[in-house]
């Protein structure tokens, strides 16, 4: 063999270890979920369980737990689509008409860089203020205001990679501004659509904080579900597996399907994808 | 009646004066051409008739209407653009719909109107297809019918040849001139390609640095420029400049290009400054030629040496120099063998223009 | 080729005064602002009207027994300069940022080399290795949790393998593995966002410039200094700036794995201030704690900006 398929041999070997080792948390948590508890509890642990059972799966629906997943669902869906269709009007608007200057972008984008922690709690005392502490109402506004920076600052860069003859075209040949926005911008855009909204659900399925303190009982989304298990009795792994395996297979179906946008999406627009 | 009317059009951007002062009139049924070097603002120009532009000063009226603050849509004009502006999410057929849609007309007329459009430039068969799948002149046709189906007041071309190869070009230059001839419409066309401005306008309108330097009919500009600029702009090769002195005698007004060499000027013109004046000779390429056989009225002879010769298959561009520039003469394809032959010009001074060199007007 | 290559966008159509008042309807007229409306209400309803509450909350005396909201002056604020616990918390926080931060950049610029050049398999590898940065991170300390259990989890049954004895590391409690227990969770899940960002960048790296600094005898790391990271630069300053607000804020997986214990010891700045806000109740003093991390972090992040001239 040449030196160099030597070289390709010993890298493949090695990115096969890696995968191995990065991939191998996500495997536990999967067969812990299908494990019995004998087989939880076993000393040495068992790598690989006798047999695949869904009794754990079955537990979290028959207590009605299940029913986290799909509050999470309601409300990173639908925060995603107010985030995305706000957030792109916004963008087209500084994108084209260069809306409130660089201070305005700015001011937008740092938005996004306040930690949670320190908005959670004045949101909190607003939230007690206003009755929406523990309302689909309350999250789902929170999660759109917090991915909104993300959303402006995502299509902002999409958008002007539109050729601007396209929009003029449009007005010329009748259109409103309004209708060149609906009929050509949102179309032309619809990639960077997809892909920033995948962010943007991923960003509202996964948050943790906002939920955990805003949320009580009618509520309650999926990570918070999972934490409430944590109460030290080790019998509750076989739901704490069960529960993040629910929560986190729709997320890489979706991750995986749109691979190609997300190099962009997290890079926040710095490699275009 | 004019169809379009420009009075006082000013526009800036920032500190940059982009068009300073625009008076036009372009007539029903009229094909007018701006044409002009890159910055001129010929497009910046159309922009504006099209309403994409905001102007700062100025009246713009198409018909009857003054438009200055009337949206795009609200003009009545089509406008094709350089790159087409197809969208490549419709197909063609929607495409050339686009704005019968935009302004909601009813299904069945839409559908006559584009299948009348598409007839008329030979793309029926493309309807359904996207973009994508379309050559560069097939989208340039689907870009025009868009035009077309609007039944608009005036058409706007933004140089929409100009990401075309040359012989597709060709090609569809004549065909924009024969939907002229067959539609009828006014028709403002932006180019840089003087050739395209030659061939296809009734009217020319020369732009330069923002104003508009000459207008008239194409071969009016091409024999009475009334500027250097003009006369280089147009005309390939290059109209020659030489540095001359006025040397009027008692046989009429001639020019000294060098020293021996004095070429009369012929035909009517304006009377020349004192003699000793220093002007510019202009003269084309194709009004110089071999001498053979009796010269004609106002042909004067000059003797030359050829320095550099470039034969384009049916025509010859042979080069010498003459008062220390090199002056292009355009000759018949065999005329000169090979660069240091020695030969006789004549120089057709019928055609000849004697510039002012400090403002560049043509004063004879 | 055009007259206005510089002007890309439209013009605002507001100028022509009062005859294009009438003309253009107000929609149009008006068209970049009613377009941004909604974003700004949102954002200013979420994020700057409840800071304004909390600046008023931050100078009462309000906690879980007092409601008391009278005036008082700037005494949360002097509480924080005093308080050990808040610049503690504050300290783990930066231990976290300073040894997660450099460990997943040369992690993932490591493996963005591995994968740089043609390999079978490649674009499978990648799509596995990113799926740990969608795993919401609370998720990802539960997973830890399991793998680190002292007498279930796979982790001590390794290192037992290799000790040649039953080890039984108490992950999540001993002072002495906290720290590196809650960094591996964290540089677990985070390295596969470097390595695709910086395999993303290393690709985009001008193949001429490479190939000339080969013909010149370069050597790996002279390329590298030289050529390679002035190119990857810029998305590196991205990544890198994107990560350590992160960190900065750091609370899910630390929550899931240690919730700051043991005693204090592993509590972030976020995990303080939910305690102070959530379990004691002191709505002043957190309010008071919020704004200055809001004016501390507001500052720090626009010098940064400022300094790595990130491209608007």
């Amino acid at each position: 063999m040449k030196r160099r398929q030597v070289r390709m041999a010993v890298r493949f070997v090695v990115a096969a270890l890696v995968t191995v080792l990065f991939l191998f948390p996500i495997y536990w948590l999967a067969i812990i979920s299908f494990k019995t508890p004998d087989e939880i509890f076993a000393y040495p642990p068992v790598w690989w369980p006798e047999q695949i059972q869904f009794a754990n799966y079955a537990v979290l629906f028959k207590d009605g737990d299940a029913v986290t997943v799909w509050n999470s669902l309601v409300i990173a869906s639908i925060s995603t689509v107010f985030a995305m269709v706000i957030g792109t009007m916004c963008a087209y608007s500084i994108a084209r008409f260069r809306t409130g200057g660089n201070l305005f972008s700015d001011w937008l984008l740092s938005n996004r860089m306040i930690p949670p922690i320190v908005i959670v709690f004045p949101v909190f005392l607003l939230f007690v203020e206003l009755g929406l502490v523990d309302s689909f109402v309350g999250l789902i506004l929170l999660y759109t205001a917090f991915n909104l920076p993300y959303v402006v600052w995502m299509m902002r860069g999409y958008i002007q990679d539109i050729p601007l003859e396209l929009e003029e075209s449009a007005l010329v040949d009748g259109c409103t501004r309004w209708q060149v926005f609906v009929r050509v911008v949102w179309p032309m855009a619809r990639g960077g659509l997809f892909a920033t909204a995948v962010f943007t659900f991923v960003f509202a399925w996964n948050e943790f904080i906002f939920a955990l303190v805003l949320t009580r009982s009618e509520v309650t989304t999926f990570p918070v579900q999972v934490t409430h298990y944590f109460g030290g009795q080790s019998n509750f792994w076989a739901k704490i597996a069960a529960m993040s395996v629910l929560g986190t297979v729709p997320i890489f179906i979706a991750v995986t399907l749109l691979q190609r946008f997300l190099v962009r999406g997290i890079s926040l627009g710095a490699v275009k994808g | 009646m004019a169809q379009l009317s420009i009075q006082g059009l000013r526009k800036s951007y920032g500190r940059v004066e982009a068009l300073k002062g625009i008076d036009l009139e372009v007539d029903a049924g009229e094909f007018c051409v701006f044409v002009g070097p890159s910055g001129c603002g010929k497009s910046t120009l159309l922009r504006s008739i099209a309403g994409l532009e905001e102007i700062d000063a100025g009246t713009i009226r198409i018909g009857d209407r003054v438009v200055n603050d009337l949206r795009p849509r609200d003009r009545n004009i089509a406008m094709v653009f350089q790159n087409y502006a197809l969208y490549p999410f419709l197909t063609v057929f929607e495409n050339i719909a686009f704005g019968l849609r935009a302004r909601h007309r009813p299904d069945a007329e839409v559908r006559r109107k584009v299948h009348a459009a598409a007839e008329l430039l030979g793309i029926s068969d493309l309807l359904q297809r996207k973009p994508r799948q379309l050559s560069g002149g097939q989208r340039q046709r689907v870009a025009i019918g868009r035009a077309i189906v609007r039944e608009a007041d005036v058409f706007l071309f933004d140089e929409p040849l100009s990401n075309l190869d040359a012989q597709l070009r060709d090609g569809m230059r004549m065909e924009i001139k024969r939907l002229h001839q067959e539609i009828g419409k006014t028709m403002v066309y932006v180019t840089h390609d003087q050739i395209e401005a030659m061939t296809l306008a009734d009217r020319i309108v020369l732009l330069n640095q923002g104003q508009i330097e000459q207008q008239g009919a194409p071969l009016d500009l091409f024999e009475r420029p009334v500027s250097r600029f003009v006369a280089a702009f147009l005309g390939s090769p290059q109209m020659n400049f030489l540095p001359a002195t006025v040397a009027g005698d008692a046989a009429g007004p001639a020019v000294r290009v060098e020293p021996g060499v004095v070429l009369p000027l012929v035909g009517a013109r304006a009377p020349l400054p004192p003699a000793g004046t220093a002007v510019v000779l202009g003269t084309r390429p194709e009004h110089i030629g071999r001498a053979a056989g009796t010269p004609r009225p106002g042909q004067h002879p000059v003797d030359v040496a050829i320095d550099l010769v470039q034969p384009t298959g049916s025509r010859l561009y042979a080069t010498f120099t003459l008062a220390g520039i090199p002056v292009t003469a355009e000759l018949a394809a065999h005329d000169v063998q090979s660069p240091g032959e020695r030969l006789t010009m004549w120089f057709d001074m019928t055609r000849a223009i004697v510039i002012e060199p400090e403002s560049g007007r043509v004063i004879a | 080729m055009t007259d206005r290559g510089a002007m890309r966008g439209f013009s605002d159509g507001r100028r022509t005064g009062a005859a294009g008042a009438r003309a253009t309807p107000f929609v149009d007229r008006n068209f970049k602002y009613l377009m941004i409306f909604p974003a700004v209400a949102v954002i200013l309803f979420i994020g700057l009207f409840p800071v304004i509450h909390t600046l008023m909350i931050s100078v009462q005396n309000l906690t879980m027994l007092d409601e008391d909201t009278s005036f008082h002056g700037l005494v949360h604020y002097g509480r924080l300069l005093s308080d050990g616990r808040f610049w503690e918390a504050i300290g783990h926080t930066l231990i976290f940022v300073v040894v997660a931060l450099p460990t997943e950049l040369v992690l993932g610029l490591a493996l963005a080399y591995l994968f740089l050049d043609r390999l079978p398999g490649k674009q499978v590898f990648v799509a596995l290795l990113v799926l740990p940065v969608v795993v919401s991170p609370v998720i990802a300390g539960a997973t830890w949790r399991l793998l680190f259990d002292q007498r279930y989890g796979p982790i001590n049954q390794v290192i037992g393998w290799f000790a040649g004895e039953d080890v039984t590391i108490l992950w999540t409690v001993d002072p002495a593995f906290v720290y590196p227990a809650i960094l591996i969770a964290e540089i677990w899940q985070w390295t596969p966002f470097m390595f695709l960002l910086l395999l993303a960048a290393l690709s985009n790296v001008d193949q001429s410039q490479l190939e000339a600094a080969e013909i010149d005898g370069a050597s790996f790391w002279r390329t590298f200094f030289k050529v390679v990271l002035p190119a990857i630069w810029p998305v590196m300053a991205i990544a890198v700036l994107i990560r350590a607000l992160d960190l900065f804020r750091l609370f899910d997986v630390v929550w899931a794995l240690t919730r700051g214990g043991p005693g204090t010891l592993t509590e972030t700045f976020s995990i303080y201030a939910y305690v102070q806000g959530f379990q004691q109740f002191e709505t002043s003093y957190t309010a008071a704690m919020s704004l200055v991390v809001i004016i501390l972090l507001a500052i720090t992040v626009t010098l940064v900006l400022r300094r790595m001239e990130i491209d608007r």
